[in-house]
């Protein structure tokens, strides 16, 4: 705090007009950075209300293009640079992590910033909290994780050496060019896919970091179909993440709305609450959830985002007893503190009281559960679709490529299901990593405290 | 109060939990927009047919009827019939030829958890910030996060090929010969078992690496508590006190410091039923084992809504039941757990 303007209720534009330089500069950096990559914002935005509009983005397949052929001499065409279609998507990749984690810095510097000028208190117990997030690797581990996981997520589109329509939902729309007996050939990409499958045969495989016949490379190499797995793990992770936090975000809504509901009223809608809590949550999660996906798996909610949405919604009718469980103990604590008696005894309205002096005390809690029961929903959704049940079959999804592969799992096409398994548990573990660091950081006497609670967030429902 | 009251007031609590369990299922079940005559009849069915089966079935009765029906056989313990997985079979014949199955892959799984998962977490524990520390905690964390049905299928992999993949070493005919996948051979008397040491063996290693997978997520759980437990125990007071006043290590290990690290230990071990119930799902499938799980499944597929409504009472009631002998066991061993609220 520079001390400029010592007024507690200056607003924070006030204090931004008062010292303008250092929030101008960071604004200039972020609007530099958003810049690169206004297309893909504007293109998704339009494309909500109709067709979406191109315009030219640093970070996508238009400007640095990996799919071309190779001449017999050996020379890329179409390529970025003429480098090689590996070598192109791979410096794509980079680029995009690049730039997720300056975005992710500058956020950060942000905050900084912040913190320095326009903060008018000098310290506030959360700096305490965010020193402590500092000093934890373990938890920085699960956070660089997580992040790559929503990056991969965020940028699916773009990250896949192909997209979704062209090799998985409408191959036969698409071409590829490629050279054979020294002349150059055109075929479909539905055509292509059949020459690239991956079916346990060394003959007829295309692992990871291969180049297929067709000059198309693959990260990841190919489903038994022969479309390009990279694209769709990357896809399957939007999927995977989108229900997650959809399912997440409600569920915690739910809990905390109830949580502070009951800590405040106490009696009989406690009771009420914990008759209906302790319902659902005796209901064995998975099967009920399988249950539920089945029965609802008629109606119009199931076709909004391929089923997506609606496990979401399953998911968080049945998840907030959990998470609710676990914020009702520090709700009720933080009730009978003295000052919400003093808010009470001041008049102040019982939401306000709520909202304002219960809420910010539960919200680490409940960032901490929510962090930990994501991983588990995503692996309940993996299990579901294993099984062909949830999100319907073209879409991509992580547990389906696992059931796919089952086959092939001793064969040289391994990499079918070992890839999503790795990288599912990669996920999951990041999530309970990045629980662990904020639960130490908001919280650090608690130390493997609550085990009961944390054990059953931490696994996914038994899958 | 006592600890007889206290088992009173946790009995009586779990009725309406258990009422409302039951009617949240029937509402899923009977008002939800799944029509299980159809489903007995095909895609194909004759309306006087399909009027035949409503009439049969009570489904033309208005829903209040049927749900007092349907509460009312649930509370008397009738479980009603399958109509399509296997029509005209009670649920209870159903579910006395599948349960032991499942009932045999459940054991061991908490078994074969238990007997791995808290001494390595103990291990740990009494070595903490060593490298084997790090190798056990590390690895109980990714096993945790591994998902079963993924393990499964590469367990099942792997030991179908042993030969090839494990240096020679070949699994189907190790001890006795057996396959991986499919049911386990129980013998008809279930005491068999006993008697007999070779259908022992042969139906523990059928069910071992099912086993294995299905107690994954609480191996790594009960290694992670295990070992915070330890530590907790070798760093309080009474450990210092007893280690000042002289008592061997040995005797300490054991009677001072296993003994209290086990109490946070019980809600894990009974919370293992949860994961259980939900896992045997997939872990079944997978292993090809036809156990309760198996036939959940199979009810939901084909719709046959009374064998789910059943099953899903029997889980509903299991679960119940393992909570309140999880409290009682609580207080049993742990004397300090307050009597009231529990949570």
């Amino acid at each position: 705090m520079s001390g400029v303007n010592d007024d507690a209720d200056a607003s924070l534009v006030e204090r931004i007009r008062e010292t303008p330089q250092p929030a101008m500069r960071w604004l200039a950096g972020a609007l530099a950075l958003f810049v690169l990559e206004a297309g893909a914002v504007v293109n998704a935005v339009t494309g909500l209300f109709g067709s979406p509009v191109d315009i030219p983005t640093l970070l996508s397949r238009d400007v640095i293009p990996n799919n071309g052929y190779q001449t017999p001499a050996g020379v890329w065409e179409e390529t970025f640079l003429g480098l090689s279609a590996g070598q192109a998507w791979a410096f794509r990749v980079v680029l995009i992590y690049l730039y997720a984690f300056i975005v992710a810095w500058w956020v950060w510097r942000g905050y900084l910033v912040f913190r320095k000028h326009y903060r008018h208190a000098d310290w506030t117990p959360r700096d305490d909290m965010v020193d402590r997030l500092r000093g934890h690797r373990w938890g920085q581990f699960g956070a660089i994780i997580v992040f790559m996981f929503v990056v991969m997520a965020l940028f699916a589109p773009a990250l896949g050496p192909t997209t979704v329509e062209r090799t998985i939902s409408d191959p036969y729309s698409y071409h590829v060019e490629y050279y054979e007996d020294g002349e150059l050939q055109n075929t479909t990409v539905g055509q292509a896919n059949l020459g690239s499958r991956s079916q346990g045969n060394p003959d007829r495989n295309v692992g990871p970091m291969q180049y297929d016949d067709f000059g198309r490379f693959h990260p990841f190499g190919t489903i038994p179909s022969g479309k390009d797995m990279f694209t769709f793990m990357a896809a399957g992770a939007r999927v995977s993440l989108f229900i997650g936090l959809v399912s997440i975000g409600i569920s915690g809504f739910i809990a905390a709305a109830f949580a502070l509901l009951t800590a405040y009223y106490k009696g009989l809608v406690d009771l009420v609450v914990v008759i209906t809590g302790d319902s659902i949550m005796s209901l064995p999660r998975l099967l009920f959830v399988m249950l539920l996906s089945v029965v609802l798996g008629g109606s119009w909610i199931s076709s909004i985002y391929n089923g997506g949405f609606l496990l979401a919604l399953i998911f968080a009718g049945t998840g907030w007893p959990f998470l609710w469980r676990s914020v009702r103990g520090p709700a009720f604590q933080v009730a009978e503190q003295e000052w919400i008696d003093a808010a009470k005894s001041f008049g102040q309205k019982p939401r306000v009281t709520m909202q304002k002096h219960m809420a910010p005390y539960i919200l680490g809690y409940l960032l901490v559960y929510a962090s930990m029961s994501l991983g588990g929903i995503i692996v309940a959704v993996a299990g579901l679709s294993f099984l062909g049940l949830g999100i319907s079959p073209p879409t991509p999804e992580w547990g389906r490529a696992i059931d796919m592969g089952q086959a092939y799992v001793t064969t040289s096409s391994w990499h079918i299901s070992f890839i999503p398994g790795v990288m599912i548990v990669l996920v999951v573990t990041a999530f309970n990593a990045l629980g662990d660091g904020i639960r130490d950081a908001v919280d650090p006497q608690s130390e493997g405290g609550d085990t009961s609670t944390e054990a059953t967030a931490g696994t996914g429902g038994g899958a | 109060m006592s600890r007889w009251r206290y088992f009173a007031k946790r009995v009586l609590l779990s009725i309406p939990v258990l009422v409302f369990g039951a009617s949240i299922t029937f509402l899923v079940i009977r008002a939800g927009p799944l029509d299980p005559v159809s489903a007995i009849l095909g895609p194909q069915g004759d309306p006087q047919a399909y009027e035949a089966i409503e009439r049969r079935l009570g489904l033309n009765q208005p829903l209040w009827q049927q749900y007092i029906d349907y509460m009312v056989r649930l509370f008397t313990f009738d479980l009603g019939q399958s109509w399509v997985v296997q029509p005209n079979t009670s649920v209870y014949e159903l579910v006395l030829s599948y349960a032991p199955r499942t009932i045999w892959l459940g054991f061991w799984s908490v078994l074969i958890a238990i007997f791995i998962g808290i001494p390595l977490g103990f291990y740990a524990g009494l070595n903490p910030n060593t490298f084997s520390d790090y190798v056990a905690s590390f690895g109980g964390i990714v096993w945790r996060a591994m998902p079963n049905f993924w393990l499964a299928v590469i367990l099942m992999s792997v030991l179908s090929q042993s030969e090839k993949i494990l240096f020679g070493f070949d699994w189907e005919a190790w001890l006795v010969p057996t396959i991986v996948t499919g049911p386990p051979p129980l013998p008809d008397p279930i005491w068999g078992l006993f008697t007999n040491p070779d259908q022992f063996l042969r139906a523990l290693k059928k069910i071992a690496p099912a086993a294995i997978v299905l107690g994954s997520a609480s191996m790594g759980n009960e290694m992670r508590i295990g070992r915070t437990a330890v530590l907790e125990t070798i760093n309080s007071n009474y450990i210092e006190t007893a280690k000042a006043k002289g008592v061997p290590p040995r005797s300490l290990v054991w009677k001072h410091i296993f003994r209290n690290a086990l109490i946070p230990l019980v809600p894990i071990i009974t919370g293992e039923a949860f994961l259980l119930i939900g896992g045997s799902v997939l872990v079944e499938t997978v292993f090809d084992i036809s156990g309760i799980g198996f036939l959940f499944f199979q009810g939901i597929t084909n719709g046959d809504m009374p064998l789910v409504g059943s099953l899903m009472f029997i889980f509903i009631l299991l679960v119940v039941v393992i909570n309140i002998v999880q409290d009682l066991l609580y207080t049993i061993i742990d004397p300090r757990v307050g009597y009231d609220g529990g949570n």
